[in-house]
């Protein structure tokens, strides 16, 4: 626990520099994980600054951090391009013993220029902790002028955010790549989506976008269309990185070390290319015969096409990447051999096997009864290539809330079944799946019956009837948040159907680890592993993606490939893994969980929506709902951001 | 998706320093502004492109909000409450001058733009001498030794105040986007766009950028001492390299064309002129151009005459060739230096006077 000395955020300000050091109690938590017997002294960010330490080196600090913003300064507009520079300098000079006493007077001028005439929130929150700074303690600024000799110097840990760049898993530069789509820079653009996410074209359609929700620019209007914005990028050089696929060298291998990945999921397929760039040579072996993992036999096509798919592991391979289909690890190699084959091993075998609901007669399975990822998974299989059997009836009931279960339900209105349903035990607003889901699945004619819960599959001959649910209502929060749902006693009523189809939630086939290697598992049947490394209870064996996390949306599956590539080059190289420092100070605010003052300036451009297809005709075909921006539209929506970066300052002991 | 239909440019009042003043929806605040007789001082904005708002000189006062806004690229509501003059807005417009003239070497004399340039006369209007810098103790930004140059063209990093115009009008108007702004903070460049390392620069020298330069940062490489603009000559003409017509303005110091400009608003171009136009003048004072008519004498060398003699001499050796040959044996091939006029005259003498129908022009330049 960090104590605070002195320190300002928002309006409120914390004194406690005569305070008795035994009688400072309140702490920051979490804020000692920056580095191991690293003490932390002060922190400086977008609305304040904290010390934790009497003898912080306060002047050189607030230099440190002006110096950064400096370096930070995308140059396009005059105040934060010029005039952090004059700030750097001159707060620059006061820490060398050359300040004037007039220099304190025009840092803090030239403070509020640079506040007030900012073109992004770069410049409108640079100067805030300055300026909070030198209202709460002028004397140490004065001092350092006065005394005209060197101020002491600090050891400093910086890093340019943004709220959108903390949500992102995996810590995609959002901003950046927005702006240069905004001045027309399309390549620079991917190549700032490339350093984190090799898999532009898929994110682009079906991320759920932590990112958009914490967007500033809904206390405006509506957040910028991040995901589109991706999207749109990544199909307008489409065909450019067709062309260019040729004439891609491979990266040269610099280690001997090899490295195998179970499973061409988002996981696997992001670990895999960062690994292979950094050197090492690396095979993926995956069970079915095409890559994608749960986003190819998860995803219906009309939310994201296959070619789509192809196209990035396509880039990826000509990295180097070697890919094996149809290999599944337990049933042609054991996990033994291949750990002994390769210098480390990275399971990211994802969460394909469904979960039951827990009602009265499904254990005996049934005819009619199909698990909603086998339900996908068998049409993303065999539909394309026209050997798809749709299960036989007339009704079919999908039962859950989230995205796979509208993508179950929106799948079998376009296989033709005249009514699909969807029961839900809580209401809309508790849904995990997108609103755009919902929306769209009750536009295509799906009727979703909330606070309904099925207790009893009924069956004749084998074959499902109906089901009976019973009628639910919400009680007391539970820990997530959300109300808990609580049955409704005698209300139970029969729902006549011929297809049910369970999509409620996933479990992870562990058998390839229960044979002649074991590895720790959880209660909740995932992969143990040590959080900060991602890995699990034997050395050299890796996992990350949904088989450690359970379901989970694809880009925190990518974000763990990062993670694990990050870790398993870091254990081939012999060193001792752990996070990177962005990582931990990424952690550190979310530990703190700064609040940020409202944005102030004048809005109302609200969002540009895409079009989609007309209902009647999407209705027949499995193809994307709606096309992408036009070059005119995604400029005027990457226009729409406010760049709120923010740039975060950690001063430690050395 | 959003298109602007006509029910949409309904007109909606807002209030410009107290006076109410109604403009089409859409309009910028600059626009409403200008429609209320309030001059906005501006420096990055260019009629002809979209509004880039990073010079920070245009700032206003919108009631309600605590942040000043750039008047350029703020879209004007209806009931919006703004102030354009206050003693705040000087000051902080003041600052932000300050802060560009900073950066910006101020030995005016030797500067081409010296008498005719924004910068210089904002500087005047808001009062800022070379004295009022002495306070920031600059030091000085040490920029890449070899800065982007065509072989028409010189950007002086030095001078550029990185208003973003150039970038824009090539990527907006000549559609190329071959230059971009790179570096972070004070070191901020333009520089050319590179796909990857190996490949070309997309720029084809058209000048477009350096017409636009606000404060002749890009600066073409045919000389530099051109003339102040007080003792320049300015005379419209047509371009003379293709058809398209385009309208230029030969600037003329003391008999010479030392340059051309272009108006925004003049001609089928707008302003607008691609490399031959704007910097092939050079050839109007070439020692190897002919002025005179020549011809060879006995000796075979080439001998200064008169145009009479030098006409009939060609209408005579014409009109052999037809008699004793035919008139298949002459052909004539114009020059697209020529005017339409000039072409067509010529075409005419061929088949009217010659009598063949053997005309070529070389089209193209």
């Amino acid at each position: 626990m960090a104590k605070v000395i002195i320190g300002c955020w928002q309006d409120d300000l914390i004194d406690n520099r005569n305070t008795p050091k035994r009688l400072i109690e309140d702490g920051y938590p979490g804020l000692d994980e920056l580095e191991k017997d690293n003490r932390l002294r002060a922190f400086i960010g977008w609305d304040g600054f904290f010390i934790f330490d009497r003898e912080a080196p306060v002047v050189d600090m607030f230099r440190a951090y002006v110096q950064k913003v400096q370096e930070e300064s995308c140059g396009y507009c005059t105040p934060c391009r010029i005039g952090t520079k004059i700030m750097a300098d001159k707060l620059g000079s006061i820490a060398d013993g050359f300040g004037r006493e007039q220099d304190l007077e025009e840092i803090r001028k030239l403070a509020l220029v640079i506040r007030d005439s900012s073109l992004c929130e770069l410049g409108h929150t640079s100067m805030s902790a300055l300026l909070k700074a030198m209202k709460t303690m002028p004397e140490v600024f004065e001092q350092a002028v006065r005394e005209r000799r060197p101020v002491p110097r600090g050891a400093y840990h910086s890093i340019a955010t943004a709220p959108c760049i903390e949500a992102c898993p995996a810590h995609l530069d959002i901003p950046s790549y927005v702006d240069a789509i905004r001045s027309g820079n399309y390549f620079e653009s991917l190549a700032i989506i490339g350093r984190k996410n090799p898999l532009a074209g898929i994110c682009g359609r079906v991320c759920v976008r932590p990112c958009e929700f914490v967007c500033r620019r809904a206390e405006l209007d509506e957040p910028i269309s991040i995901k589109y914005l991706k999207r749109f990028v990544n199909d307008q050089i489409f065909s450019y990185a067709m062309t260019r696929l040729r004439s891609v060298e491979p990266t040269p291998l610099s280690s001997d070390k090899k490295i195998a990945i179970i499973g061409a999921g988002p996981c696997g397929l992001t670990a895999a290319f960062f690994l292979r760039r950094k050197g090492y040579g690396v095979k993926v072996f995956e069970e079915l015969r095409e890559p994608g993992g749960m986003s190819a036999v998860g995803i219906p096509d009309y939310r994201l096409p296959r070619e789509i798919i192809n196209t990035e592991v396509n880039r990826i391979a000509a990295e180097g990447v070697e890919f094996h289909y149809g290999v599944r690890i337990g049933r042609d190699v054991t996990l033994k051999q291949l750990r002994s084959e390769y210098d480390a091993v990275l399971m990211a075998i994802g969460a394909h096997g469904s979960k039951m609901i827990g009602m009265e007669g499904e254990e005996a399975k049934p005819s009619g009864l199909v698990a909603g990822v086998t339900f996908l998974r068998d049409l993303n299989l065999l539909h394309p290539r026209g050997e798809f059997t749709p299960p036989e009836g007339k009704h079919v009931v999908v039962v859950g809330g989230g995205n796979v279960a509208m993508d179950c339900a929106r799948s079998a209105r376009r296989l033709g079944y005249p009514q699909v349903s969807i029961v839900y035990r809580r209401t809309e607003k508790e849904m995990p799946a997108d609103n755009e889901e919902i929306r769209d699945a009750k536009l295509e004619g799906v009727e979703i019956h909330f606070l309904t819960h099925p207790i009893r599959l009924e069956v004749s001959d084998g074959k499902v009837t109906g089901i009976t649910c019973i009628r639910m209502e919400l009680g007391e929060p539970d820990a997530s948040g959300r109300r808990r749902p609580v049955e409704v006693k005698g209300s139970e009523f029969l729902f006549a159907c011929d297809i049910v189809i369970p999509a409620i939630g996933q479990a992870t086939d562990l058998s390839l680890i229960s044979g002649d290697m074991p590895i720790k598992t959880t209660k909740w049947g995932t992969v143990e592993v040590d959080e900060n490394t991602l890995m699990s209870s034997r050395e050299g064996i890796f996992s990350g993606g949904d088989c450690v996390t359970g379901p989970k949306a694809l880009i925190d599956a990518m974000g763990h490939g990062i993670h694990a590539a990050h870790s398993i080059d870091l254990y081939l190289r012999g060193e001792t893994m752990g996070p990177p420092e962005s990582e931990r100070i990424f952690r550190m605010l979310k530990a703190m969980d700064l609040p940020q003052s409202p944005v102030n300036r004048v809005g109302n451009k609200p969002r540009r929506h895409l079009e989609p297809r007309p209902v009647e005709e999407r209705m027949g075909d499995f193809d994307e709902i709606e096309g992408g921006y036009m070059p005119k539209e995604a400029i005027r929506e990457a226009e729409r951001c406010l760049r709120c970066y923010r740039i975060a300052m950690f001063v430690t002991e050395e | 998706m959003t298109t602007t239909t006509a029910a949409e440019k309904k007109i909606i009042a807002v209030t410009i320093d107290g006076t109410p003043v109604g403009v089409p929806e859409g309009s910028t605040i600059l626009d409403a502004a200008q429609k209320a007789g309030a001059r906005i001082p501006t420096l990055c904005h260019h009629p002809s492109l979209a509004p880039i708002g990073s010079c920070r000189v245009c700032l206003v006062s919108v009631a309600g909000v605590d942040r000043p806004a750039t008047a350029c690229n703020t879209q004007a509501l209806a009931g919006m409450a703004i102030t354009t003059r206050s003693e705040g807005l000087f000051n902080l417009r003041r600052e932000v001058i300050k802060m560009i003239l900073a950066h910006h070497p101020l030995n005016c004399t030797p500067c081409p733009l010296n008498g005719d340039c924004r910068l210089q006369d904002m500087a005047y209007e808001y009062d800022l001498t070379t004295f009022d810098f002495s306070e920031y103790l600059l030091k000085t930004v040490e920029f890449p030794w070899k800065a982007f140059s065509t072989p028409i063209l010189d950007y002086h990093p030095r001078r550029c105040i990185l208003c973003g115009r150039c970038v824009k009008v090539c990527a907006e108007i000549r559609g190329l986007g071959a230059i971009t702004m790179n570096g972070a903070g004070a070191h901020t460049v333009v520089e050319p766009v590179m796909a990857d390392r190996e490949s070309q620069s997309r720029c084809i020298s058209c000048g477009e950028c350096m017409r636009i330069c606000p404060v002749n940062a890009i600066e073409e490489r045919m000389g530099s001492a051109k003339g102040k603009p007080w003792e320049t000559t300015k005379t419209q003409t047509t371009c003379t390299y293709c058809g398209v017509g385009c309208q230029l303005d030969l600037n003329v110091v003391g008999g010479r064309v030392v340059g051309v400009t272009t108006r925004d608003d003049v001609g089928v171009n707008r302003g607008r002129l691609c490399s031959k136009g704007r910097f092939g003048y050079t050839f109007i004072h070439s020692p190897d151009r002919l002025s005179r008519p020549l011809v060879r004498n006995a000796a075979g060398e080439l001998e200064e005459t008169t145009w009479t003699t030098a006409l009939t001499l060609v209408a005579r050796e014409f009109r052999r060739i037809r008699d004793n040959h035919g008139p298949q044996a002459l052909a004539a091939l114009s020059s697209a230096r020529c005017t339409n006029e000039e072409n067509y005259l010529f075409q005419r003498l061929a088949r009217q006077v010659f009598g063949t129908n053997n005309v070529d022009h070389c089209a193209r330049l």
